[in-house]
């Protein structure tokens, strides 16, 4: 019945939001007639500005102009209630399993998982014993002189079928082994490919903002495709690339050599690099845009002062990219640190991560130890998400350049295309092809090929487990269907509460960062924990006071679960432009007799609705692509969106869930075609 | 219309009861201190063209929010024909607002502009929306620019149309903060007789808020100068001018030379001499003085301040010569201003003639053109 009583909820908010729409309208009205009833009131007092409209007035109309008046309040009010039943209750659901026994608080699970080498490795000892600092110190010594540094002339390069050795000079770095323990892999695997994706990023960063190609632009705003790419979907993609019967050997088969099975020898390897394909996208995309924002007369300045064009680099343009970088690595690190459908796809339990294991621990209904990992998972990364968000608004001072760098043209002839830059620009445009977009191609292409020929076969497969499946099966029309219904919907409630965010720690000013974190949180809660949260707090049923049960289930935890997962982007998209509007904007409106509401509804939504666009765009793709809490969230029943069927499908043959992945890719993209139409501005 | 009165009004950021409403004037105040208004008592009367003038950081624009509702002050009261409006938000003052920024809506023609205050508030009896606005646009000279984006429009047509909109439904007050700032100074010549215009003939109560003293002085039928959140001294531009009651406000209004010094000699009984008294004032460097005489030097004065205003000193004047040498003229047209120094000290004159740069020239004024102060 309670399920009932949060429906109502939700449906009160959204009539709510419509109807003081509609009352400012009506209020406005009434208040003309009211006037012009009276028009031989004395001039100068006029009527509209006077009062609450006379008690004559109906009740409906005073109802009405009290809820316009109200209405943000009331908005914010219907959003924090949402956050709390569907974040802040089934995440505090999870980190109290973490602290309880038998109903009594402890803390020996998580004195237990400190304590243990197995999860936290070499500091275990560390946390046992946080006194025996000597103990500590000496073993810290021991470990740093066993460290050899050597160098030798001979490095073999391992091509299999020529075999020859090349003469490099190589430093070999012989460090003895530390055990990592479940965090310390985590976090090195995290780093690796922070590292991996700043690398790869900054290339592309480099070229796209001082070149000047066809397609440029269009590939800028390309960048922010990787991100909103289902992770199953990626993870079927690399199998489909580098998996041992995927392009990338088909095409060194060609050649003669191979094949190699890169994902069973290296899993680890392959990780990273699907993790780069995600995040280098991403670090390009803030490097470029401050990039762009240099002004070139502080250069021009530098240079006439007397640097040169390295030293100008180094001196003007360099501090001013540095921070990007840097917010671009912290959000990669944050992002790898919790990532969860990559690793379980490509490396399984032997690569495990702590989201992983946490799954792991789900699935042995070992609750306990899953929510003291989540705890501190989440401890971790929401420390990071507030670093990350205080320095932000510490750069957001920043103004946008006057004039940006020029750019050249890349390849404006034949005798500059073959200067060392211009090649090693090529051989890096290859190195993205193969990683960008060899998955995606090879995943369509995968979709339509058997073995070499081209069949339709997987998608037979699809129809005809449509048209013959059985109850229990996952069919593929009530995947697309539900996860186009599911986006939908999330749209409906992202958007609202993104702004009402936005709007509120916009105006808070500095002391909105803490609001803003504990708003971030859904990106510092891994999809797991949430999804764990949301089984066991609002699926199975809260107990409240009075005999009633708090439940949400079915498509609607799922809507509302993706709603809580996506908001954040529309915040991170409406906030930036908020910023920058011009507050004199909203105060002429409110001295003119608009209410705080009606300025919001004038003149404020309308001057940011690209970045409403952007951010629904965004909340669309999350709803989409969303997995970590719906795989949980839809089980036993007919819930189930696309990423889940990819997933159910993706079991003795890879064939059908290569098709139903591409499925997925098209309705991603396609999404993002429609919004491109309608005129978004993507930004993360 | 409304005559505003603020009395006792303080504002302070940082502590309880501050409301910022955008997180930019937020941060900035935060940094700039915690006191922005300190016990400010104005009175604005029915159909003034008042105007608030200070350096940047007075407290002159935080005034005009605590007018127009967008901030509330943390102590004191403001109130419209005596009625308090503590707790009323500013869509209920019915203040016009005109920013430095214009902050016209992108979004909206020229017309939707001017017409936005009449989706909340009436058109004056007898006219409709559309009438109204044309009738504003008529007023400012922009008739026929009513389906123009604001984009297509140069500076001092957006400042007009900004001030059409503040008009448009008739507000008991218009507050104007910096309006000029961002034209250039013919442009703003212009439009600021055409303010005056407007606003005589639409007899309408006005708050001007401007750092540029000169602008003040001539726009204004009364003007406050502010400095550091208090009100220095307020009156009519003449009387502000002429008799200035602070040294601040002597050096800050029009050109002018500041001294003081001590008391030394009192000269002369009986009426004639009443009030004369030599003073003894440094010139900048070290020991080195020279000693004035001045009339109307109150009874018990040891300590005081003077000013002579730079047509008041004369190379003709038989009494307080004292030598400048020029350093810098700027010729004006029908005189030259001339800045020198007298040893270390900056003076500034106005003479018939341009003198040769870096000549000495003797000057002097008679005691009756130097208006005193109190010394600091």
């Amino acid at each position: 019945m309670v399920c009932v009583g949060f429906r109502e909820l939700l449906d009160r908010s959204s009539r709510e939001s419509v109807n003081s729409a509609e009352s400012a309208e009506s209020a406005a009205v009434v208040e003309s007639a009211d006037s012009a009833s009276s028009a031989d009131r004395s001039t100068d007092e006029h009527p509209a500005t006077k009062g609450p409209p006379d008690s004559a007035s109906p009740l409906s109309s005073r109802v009405r102009t009290w809820l316009e008046r109200h209405a943000l309040a009331l908005t914010a009010l219907c959003t924090a209630a949402v956050l709390v039943v569907m974040l802040y209750v089934p995440t505090g659901i999870v980190f109290v399993n973490a602290v309880l026994e038998n109903g009594r608080p402890t803390l020996a699970h998580i004195a237990g998982v400190l304590t243990d080498p197995f999860y936290v490795g070499v500091l275990a000892d560390v946390f046992a014993d946080p006194l025996a600092i000597g103990a500590h110190l000496r073993s810290l010594t021991g470990w740093v002189s066993a460290i050899s540094v050597s160098l030798t002339v001979a490095f073999s390069v391992p091509i299999p079928a020529v075999d020859v050795t090349v003469p490099i000079p190589w430093f070999a770095l012989s460090v003895p082994p530390v055990r990592q323990g479940l965090f310390g892999f985590t976090a090195v695997q995290a780093a690796l490919s922070t590292v991996a994706s700043v690398a790869i990023g900054l290339p592309a960063a480099y070229i796209l903002a001082n070149y000047e190609f066809y397609g440029r632009r269009t590939l800028r705003s390309l960048t922010i495709l990787p991100f909103v790419l289902p992770g199953i979907m990626v993870a079927v993609g690399f199998y489909a690339m580098f998996g041992r019967t995927g392009t990338l050997n088909s095409v060194l088969g060609a050649a003669g050599i191979g094949p190699f099975a890169f994902i069973e020898t290296s899993p680890l390897a392959v990780v990273i690099l699907a993790h780069a394909f995600y995040n280098a996208p991403l670090v390009a995309r803030v490097t470029v845009a401050a990039w762009e924002s240099v002004d070139v007369r502080a250069v021009e300045t530098a240079r006439s002062l007397g640097a040169s064009k390295r030293r100008a680099f180094r001196d003007i343009v360099v501090p001013q990219l540095a921070p990007a970088v840097l917010t671009g690595a912290l959000l990669t690190f944050i992002f790898t640190f919790m990532t969860f459908p990559i690793v379980l796809a490509l490396g399984g339990l032997q690569l495990a991560t702590v989201e992983v294991w946490i799954y792991d621990r789900i699935q042995n209904l070992d609750y306990a130890d899953a929510a003291t990992l989540a705890v501190l998972e989440t401890l971790l990364s929401l420390g990071l998400t507030y670093a990350y968000l205080r320095y932000e608004s510490a750069r957001s001072g920043l103004s946008q350049a006057a004039s940006a760098p020029p750019t050249e043209p890349l390849f404006p002839d034949l005798r500059t295309a073959l200067s060392p830059r211009r090649l090693a620009i090529a051989g890096y445009g290859l190195l993205a092809l193969v990683l960008f977009v060899g998955p995606i191609a090879s995943l369509v292409v995968g979709s339509v090929t058997d073995g070499g020929g081209f069949t339709l076969r997987n998608y037979a497969f699809l129809l005809e487990r449509q048209l013959a499946g059985e109850q229990y099966q996952a069919l593929p029309w009530p995947a697309i269907r539900n996860s186009i219904l599911f986006g939908l919907a999330t749209l409906a409630i992202a958007v609202p509460m993104g702004v009402v965010i936005s709007v509120l720690t916009v105006r808070a000013g500095r002391s909105g960062t803490l609001v803003d974190t504990l708003a971030m949180l859904p990106l510092a809660v891994s999809g797991v924990v949430f999804g764990i949260g949301l089984l066991q707090g609002l699926v199975f049923g809260l107990p409240l006071p009075g005999g009633w049960r708090l439940q949400v289930t079915g498509p609607i935890a799922i809507i509302v679960a993706h709603a809580v997962a996506a908001y954040p982007f529309v915040t991170r998209n409406v906030s930036p432009l908020l910023v920058n509007l011009n507050s004199a904007m909203v105060e002429s409106a409110r001295a003119l007799g608009a209410s705080r509401f009606r300025a919001l509804l004038d003149i404020e939504l309308p001057l940011v609705a690209s970045g409403i666009v952007a951010g629904a765009a965004f909340a669309f793709a999350i709803s989409i692509g969303e997995f970590s809490s719906t795989v949980i969230l839809a089980s036993g029943n007919g819930s189930y969106t696309m990423p889940v069927a990819v997933e159910r499908y993706l079991g003795r043959r890879s064939g059908p869930a290569i098709a139903m992945g591409t499925l997925l890719l098209a309705v991603t993209a396609a999404s993002f075609v429609v919004i491109d139409r309608v005129g978004g501005r993507y930004e993360l | 219309m409304t005559t505003l009165r603020l009395s006792g009004v303080s504002k302070r950021y940082g502590g309880s009861g501050g409301s910022a409403d955008t997180a930019a004037d937020a941060g900035a105040k935060a940094e700039a201190g915690t006191v922005a208004l300190q016990d400010v008592d104005l009175t604005v009367n029915d159909g003034e063209f008042f105007t608030l003038v200070g350096p940047s950081g007075c407290g002159k624009t935080t005034t005009l929010r605590i007018i127009a509702g967008f901030e509330e002050p943390t102590a004191g009261s403001v109130t419209f024909d005596g009625e308090s409006m503590a707790g009323v938000p500013p869509e209920r003052r019915n203040v016009g607002v005109v920013f430095q920024s214009y902050a016209l809506f992108p979004h909206m023609t020229v017309a939707e502009n001017v017409g936005y205050g009449l989706r909340f508030r009436t058109p004056p009896a007898g006219t409709t929306v559309d009438e109204r606005v044309t009738e504003l646009l008529e007023l400012v000279d922009l008739a026929g620019y009513g389906d123009r984006s604001p984009d297509q429009l140069s500076g001092g047509q957006r400042q007009r149309v900004a001030l059409a909109r503040a008009l448009a439904p008739a507000p008991d007050l218009l507050l104007l903060d910096e309006p000029m700032s961002a034209l250039d100074a013919r442009l703003r010549e212009t439009l600021r007789r055409q303010l005056a215009r407007i606003q005589t003939e639409l007899d309408i109560t006005t708050v001007y808020v401007t750092h540029d003293q000169a602008e003040a002085l001539a726009i204004s039928d009364r003007l406050a100068v502010m400095r550091n959140g208090r009100v220095e001294q307020v009156g009519r531009p003449q009387r502000l001018y002429r008799e200035p009651e602070t040294r601040f406000v002597a050096e800050f209004v029009g050109d002018n030379n500041v001294f003081e010094g001590a008391v030394v000699d009192r000269i002369g009984t009986g009426d004639e001499g009443e009030g004369r008294a030599s003073v003894a004032v440094p010139d900048g460097t070290r020991g080195t003085a020279a000693t004035f005489e001045l009339a109307g030097v109150p009874p018990n004065a040891t300590r005081l301040g003077f000013c002579v205003r730079p047509g008041e000193l004369s190379q003709t004047a038989s009494q307080n010569r004292f030598q400048v040498s020029v350093e810098t003229t700027e010729f004006l047209g029908e005189s030259v201003r001339v800045h020198g120094r007298w040893n270390k000290m900056p003076i500034v004159l106005r003479l018939p003639a341009v003198p040769e740069t870096g000549t000495d020239i003797t000057v002097g004024f008679d005691p009756g053109d130097a208006h005193l102060f109190e010394a600091d």
